[in-house]
């Protein structure tokens, strides 16, 4: 049976009815026609449905939609201000850190979560904070790269 | 400096802010109205006959739309080279594998068609399977397929040269056997598709391919659709790397169950399906037989190998091939004899995947060529550079080597890496290791027998506005060739790269056939360079007649037109467009330089829409032995690595700590494209090499259908890579580009393995290199050693 | 992949919770972090009639601090434990294990309450925290009582948990002055890894030279439950630390592992392992027990 929820989708509140048994990303996706996180494996092993849930990243497809009742969501579709993209999107354009771009958003939204923690964090920093996305096409050094010159430039 | 102003260069790729946006829409982005989901069944069994099927209750579900089975599918076979057509849509007599396709449905939302699945009632007679090389070929085997007697779905024997005695004259001979395991391509995106038949008998199939040129003739033959009511449309691919090249079962379904209900029908793979559904790595085992004077000279190989193929050909009839021809280069060899054997079994069917049928044979025979040096007392990379190619040569099965920048390479990741200081200097546990590789630029033939051609583009020039559209059927998939195309024709006509779009992977867009064998930049590259050849023509043709001058004065050179000698008065062309373009701001004036735009106008007033229209076919390539088609191509992309590791001595487990890779790309037409390539394809090969394998149960079930246990490099086991480009200038490439999308593996799994054996004195033969498997290794020599402790190691 | 139907309840304390659970316990499974409870749902594994979610239930993701004790909420994630000051002062095994779970995503998500109740031999946590000592606290609706945690398992999936009864709080006592534990992981990659083998290690010493007055090896990976080690600790107690005490602690170790074939690796390496990962951790115990005398617990 369906319930209504409240949520706050990159700063707008929506008002939802959803089935128990529908998870965050299916509502993102389906609902809310928010198609830029993405489905790569459902279980929570890809990091391609990463999304920012109350301040934290997390694997969306493991949580429930109702249980994101009264939460704050970001997306990637969020990340973007009312100049253009946000420095980290830009620097991952400018870095050469998208390839085939299926990991693209996961990864943006885990590094910026990692730069509002430390705005300036090293090799090995980034690198765990990556740890749980998964990408085939870039080897991600130049993803890394990207990361490193935002923190240099001290936007994030 | 260069002398290109968009070639070349570090400019952004064209499709990276939608990407980075989250506006970029691959296939599960993607919906139509009244669209339909579809649920495929898989065979539960890896071998057995099928007595019945009763689809009966799954049509009667509320919400069910269609169900199809093979009475529908109908029987046409198909696979990927016409010399192997071994599969239909679904399966009739028996299935082959678990996994196997067996019926679909489409209904109003996913949950009915897994219900709908879930009703379907398939009477069994369970066989028994072969699972492994050798239970197929053993004695009174059960059959895969009935009319290939032992299991052997395909067989090569070639001989160049006169081996064995060759390898009678020879100073020091070894001989090695090497064995890898299945693999899986890993890329993001699982599979999808939207099949959608309108009212006229039209049909579009969307789908996350890396050929919708291969895809709409095969399922134009299967479905017997005529081909002409039948488009295939590529969204963004979420990674390809070779299973996603192939028509797919899938595909098929959806097409089938939109034409039957018209309506369209979505169909995703879920991980575990595109596990099930395979079409990626072969197990191989090679054994090699090399002979070498004791200068190093490098005489003779002999190649016998065998491919774990799985149920059946898909991509495989090509890997054979490759297993051996891609041995030919890129060092000079006199002497070549390969025998192979691609073995069904009842596992889910193997095909392409990055690097194709070279990979493991170049991890094989660089680490016995490593051996070999050791033997005779040679450095590894002078028994490189002392047996390398040069661009002129022609190898002994007939691959021709126009440029070839192995020799820069190899001296390039000596160098770059510190080799010489640390070879044989690095403290215990850890090492340092190098290997060489080479790749086709293209395969020299299509998969069908066919005159086609390669490529067809055109380019059209906006009638107004001084923008061209390009449009490609070639397929972006994350290498960016959108990307490369688009500074193909910035350059080659001379405008700016943001005056450029372009319009790809469509089948309404002309032939191609798509991204595989490494092929998209030399190959559409030539045709959109030659395209924009003719936009350049045209435009400045009628520029030339306009002003009175010949056309080998003029130029186009960002965007503006260049007079070659003296002043020239185009002011009547310049009031002309004025004239047309009252009201507007910012209008170039005077005797400001005549612009592109202006002269594109003018161009389309004289001729009406101006296209220009590119082709590509390789000239008549190789030999004419059997098999000659696979492995000749028009260029050869070629490259070396050098590789650090550290190898825990207590557990076994590697860490790779550097990699330093010089890759020759002919020219390269986007520098940080390459360089992704290149890195990527490294995550590729460190992955293969220490951590990848599918693996199966008793009863030919995937134990570990999942990304979790199926494990690809993480951010963590990646090392960074020094990456540098050679550029060797092919000159049957596109500004003289070649391939880098697959041949940048080549060299990475051997690498790791000299490097391992630099670290601990051991040689595997076998992968991927566990830590379990690293540390057996080492506690059987440490107890060799206990029991001889006169040995060295 | 869908998710089977269920009827969901989101209690809003844990007297609701154990209410509900004494009505349904049965036929409930109770959501926490969901990294195992939807994984398996959507793999057909298990489809429960009714999820109870924790999820709005605020003490039960707090930290607090008792006299002499630090107790954990069910809730508190695996990312709030390896970031938390306190757990990584007082606590560095845990904090090791905590970073070590899964992938920084799963971790804001994974409960220190989740990764017991599912009871998955190779799960990061338990481990730890019998290294320390710790106990948990179970509550039903009309009562509740604490078990030391290495009592808690019978089995892969099988705890002493009964249907109608919840883990609330995971009880860590203050660590003598010149104690110290450690974690050791080994898996194939470095994230998103399912442990091969992984041990836990604590000592408490006479001062910092030793000898050595508590010892507790845990092992995990290689037995249906996580396990102590007595012939390890029987090694270790009343010797003075260093490598060639470590290096016998861990051969000792191995014997008291039971680790059996499976397709991630043998019964034969995991075994060979422990001795290694068991030198390990102590080692990291040893070099913060060394060090405790300025931190000790206020």
């Amino acid at each position: 049976m369906k319930t209504l929820i409240n949520i706050k989708v990159n700063g707008r509140a929506w008002d939802l009815a959803v089935e128990p048994n529908r998870t965050l990303l299916d509502v993102l996706r389906h609902d809310l026609e928010l198609t830029g996180t993405k489905r790569g494996c459902d279980l929570g092993e890809c990091g391609s449905c990463t999304v920012i849930l109350n301040g934290k990243p997390v694997n969306s497809c493991l949580v429930l939609a109702i249980q994101a009742n009264g939460a704050e969501v970001l997306t990637i579709e969020g990340l973007a201000g009312p100049s253009g993209l946000h420095p980290l999107q830009r620097a991952f354009v400018e870095k050469g850190a998208i390839q085939c771009g299926f990991c693209t958003p996961g990864m943006i939204l885990s590094a910026s979560s990692l730069l509002q923690k430390n705005p300036k964090p090293g090799e090995e920093e980034i690198r765990t904070a990556l740890s749980g996305n998964l990408c085939r096409c870039t080897g991600y050094q130049k993803i890394v790269e990207a990361i490193q010159s935002v923190g240099e430039r001290g936007q994030g | 400096m260069s002398e290109y102003t968009v070639v070349n260069s570090r400019a952004p790729r064209v499709d990276a802010p939608d990407k980075a946006a989250g506006r970029a829409l691959y296939i599960d982005d993607i919906r139509l109205p009244g669209m339909l989901y579809g649920a495929i069944l898989h065979s539960s069994l890896a071998h057995a006959r099928i007595l019945n099927i009763d689809t009966s209750r799954a049509k009667e579900l509320a919400g069910v739309k269609s169900v199809v089975t093979s009475q529908d599918a109908g029987l046409v076979k198909y696979g990927v080279s016409p010399a192997r057509y071994d599969e239909t849509v679904f399966c009739h007599d028996k299935v082959r594998y678990i996994g196997d396709e067996v019926a679909a449905v489409a209904a109003v939302d996913l949950e009915t068609a897994m219900e709908a699945l879930s009703l379907i009632k398939v009477d069994y007679e369970e066989l028994p399977a072969v699972l492994s090389i050798e239970e197929a070929l053993a004695e009174g085997a059960p059959l895969v397929h009935e009319e290939y007697r032992g299991n052997i779905g395909a067989q090569v024997h070639q001989e160049f040269g006169d081996v064995e005695a060759a390898l009678a004259q020879c100073d020091v001979v070894r001989t090695d056997t090497f064995r890898s395991k299945r693999q899986d391509g890993g890329f993001i995106e699982p599979q999808g598709c939207i099949a959608e038949y309108d009212a006229n008998g039209n049909l579009t199939l969307r789908s996350s391919t890396q050929s919708p040129h291969y895809v709409q003739r095969t399922i134009a033959m299967v479905l017997g659709i005529p081909i002409g009511k039948l488009r295939v449309i590529k969204p963004y691919v979420g990674g390809g790397f070779g299973p996603k090249v192939a028509a797919n079962a899938m595909e098929m379904a959806a097409c089938l169950m939109s034409m039957k209900t018209g309506k369209p029908v979505k169909m995703n793979f879920t991980r575990e399906e595109v596990f099930l559904y395979g079409r990626a790595r072969h197990q191989f085992v090679h054994t090699l037989t090399t002979g070498v004077n004791k200068d190093g000279t490098l005489v003779a190989l002999k190649n016998e190998c065998y491919l774990e193929g799985g149920a059946y050909s898909s991509f495989g009839i090509a890997t054979i091939y490759y297993a051996g021809s891609l041995l030919g280069g890129p060092y000079r060899l006199q002497n070549m004899k390969y025998d192979a054997y691609r073995v069904y079994t009842n596992k889910p069917a193997c095909g392409a995947q990055r690097g194709h049928g070279g990979v493991i044979a170049r991890a094989a025979w660089e680490q016995q060529l490593d051996r070999i040096a050791e033997e005779i007392g040679m450095d590894p990379v002078e028994l490189r550079l002392k047996n390398m190619m040069e661009a002129g040569d022609v190898s002994c099965n007939d691959l021709k080597m126009n440029s070839l920048g192995m020799r820069e390479c190899i001296e390039a990741v000596r160098d770059g890496s510190g080799w010489k200081e640390k070879k044989g200097r690095l403290p215990k546990g850890k090492g340092i290791g190098m290997a060489c590789g080479f790749f086709v630029s293209g395969a020299g033939f299509p998969i069908y027998r066919s005159d086609t051609y390669h490529a067809t583009v055109t380019i059209h020039v906006s009638e107004d506005g001084g923008t061209v559209h390009v449009y490609t059927a070639s397929a972006e998939i994350g290498q960016g060739s959108d990307t490369a195309f688009a500074m193909i024709a910035a350059e080659t006509i001379g405008i700016p790269l943001d005056s450029v779009k372009i319009s790809s992977g469509d089948t309404e867009f002309g032939i191609d056939l798509g991204a595989y064998s490494s092929r998209q930049t030399l190959m559409t590259g030539h045709a959109v360079k030659e395209a924009a050849v003719d936009v350049r023509r045209q435009i400045l043709g009628v520029l030339a007649r306009e002003l009175k001058v010949d056309i080998s004065e003029l130029d186009i050179k960002d965007g503006l037109i260049v007079f070659k000698h003296g002043r020239v008065d185009f002011s009547h062309v310049r009031t002309r467009y004025s004239k047309e373009h009252r009201g507007w701001q910012g209008l170039p004036k005077g005797r400001e330089p005549l612009t592109f735009q202006e002269a594109a106008r003018i161009a389309y007033l004289a001729r009406g829409t101006i296209v220009g229209r590119g082709k590509y076919k390789p000239a008549e390539l190789g030999g004419t032995h059997k098999g000659a088609a696979v492995g000749t191509s028009p260029a050869y992309g070629c490259s070396a690595q050098v590789v650090e590791v550290n190898v825990d001595m207590e557990t076994g487990k590697i860490t790779v700590e550097k990699m330093t890779d010089a890759h020759d790309c002919g020219f390269a037409i986007n520098r940080t494209s390459v360089e992704g390539q290149m890195q990527g394809s490294l995550s590729m090969g460190l992955g293969e090499a220490l951590q990848e394998e599918v693996k199966f149960d008793q009863k030919g079930r995937i134990l570990n259908p999942n990304l979790a246990e199926y494990k690809i490099a993480t951010s963590l086991d990646m090392p960074n890579v020094e990456p540098i480009i050679v550029e060797s200038h092919e000159p049957y490439g596109p500004f003289g580009a070649k391939e880098v999308g697959e041949g940048a593996i080549m060299p990475t799994i051997p690498a790791i393995l000299n490097a391992v054996y630099d670290a601990t004195g051991i040689r595997f033969q076998e992968l991927p290199l566990t830590p379990e498997r690293v540390f057996m290794a080492l506690r059987a020599k440490q107890q060799a050693k206990g029991k001889n402790p006169a040995d060295e190691s | 992949m869908l998710l089977p139907k269920f009827n969901y309840h989101e209690p809003r304390s844990v007297d609701e919770t154990t209410r509900l659970l004494g009505e349904i316990g049965r036929e409930a499974s109770v959501l926490a972090g969901g990294t195992d409870l939807l994984v398996n749902m959507k793999l057909g594994k298990t489809a429960p009639k009714h999820v109870v979610s924790l999820s709005r239930i605020e003490e039960l993701r707090r930290v607090r601090r008792g006299q002499g004790s630090l107790t954990l909420g069910a809730c508190v994630t695996a990312g709030g434990l390896n970031e938390h000051e306190e757990i990584k002062a007082e606590f560095n095994g845990l904090c090791q294990s905590a970073g070590s779970l899964g992938s920084p995503l799963i971790r804001n998500l994974a409960t220190v309450g989740g990764n017991i109740v599912t009871a998955r031999p190779a799960a990061d946590l338990p481990p730890s925290l019998i290294a320390y000592g710790a106990s948990i606290l179970l509550k039903k609706e009309k009562s509740e009582r604490t078990l030391p945690l290495d009592e808690f398992f019978k089995g892969p999936g099988q705890t002493l948990r009964e249907p109608d009864e919840i883990l609330c709080a995971v009880i860590l006592n203050a660590p003598p002055p010149y104690s110290g534990g450690g974690y050791v992981k080994l898996g194939v990659r470095k994230a998103l890894e399912i442990s091969l083998v992984n041990v836990a290690a604590f000592l408490a010493l006479d001062g910092p030279n030793g000898p050595i007055k508590e010892a507790r090896i845990v092992l995990g990976a290689v037995a249906p439950i996580p396990i102590r080690s007595p012939s390890a600790e029987a090694v270790l107690m009343g010797d003075k630390p260093d490598d060639e005490l470590f290096e016998k602690a861990g051969n000792a170790a191995s014997k008291d592992a039971k680790p059996i074939d499976d397709f991630r690796g043998s019964a034969e390496y995991r075994r060979e392992m422990v001795k290694v990962l068991t030198k390990r951790a102590l080692k990291q115990a040893y070099e913060e027990a060394k060090l405790r005398e300025w931190r000790r617990w206020k």
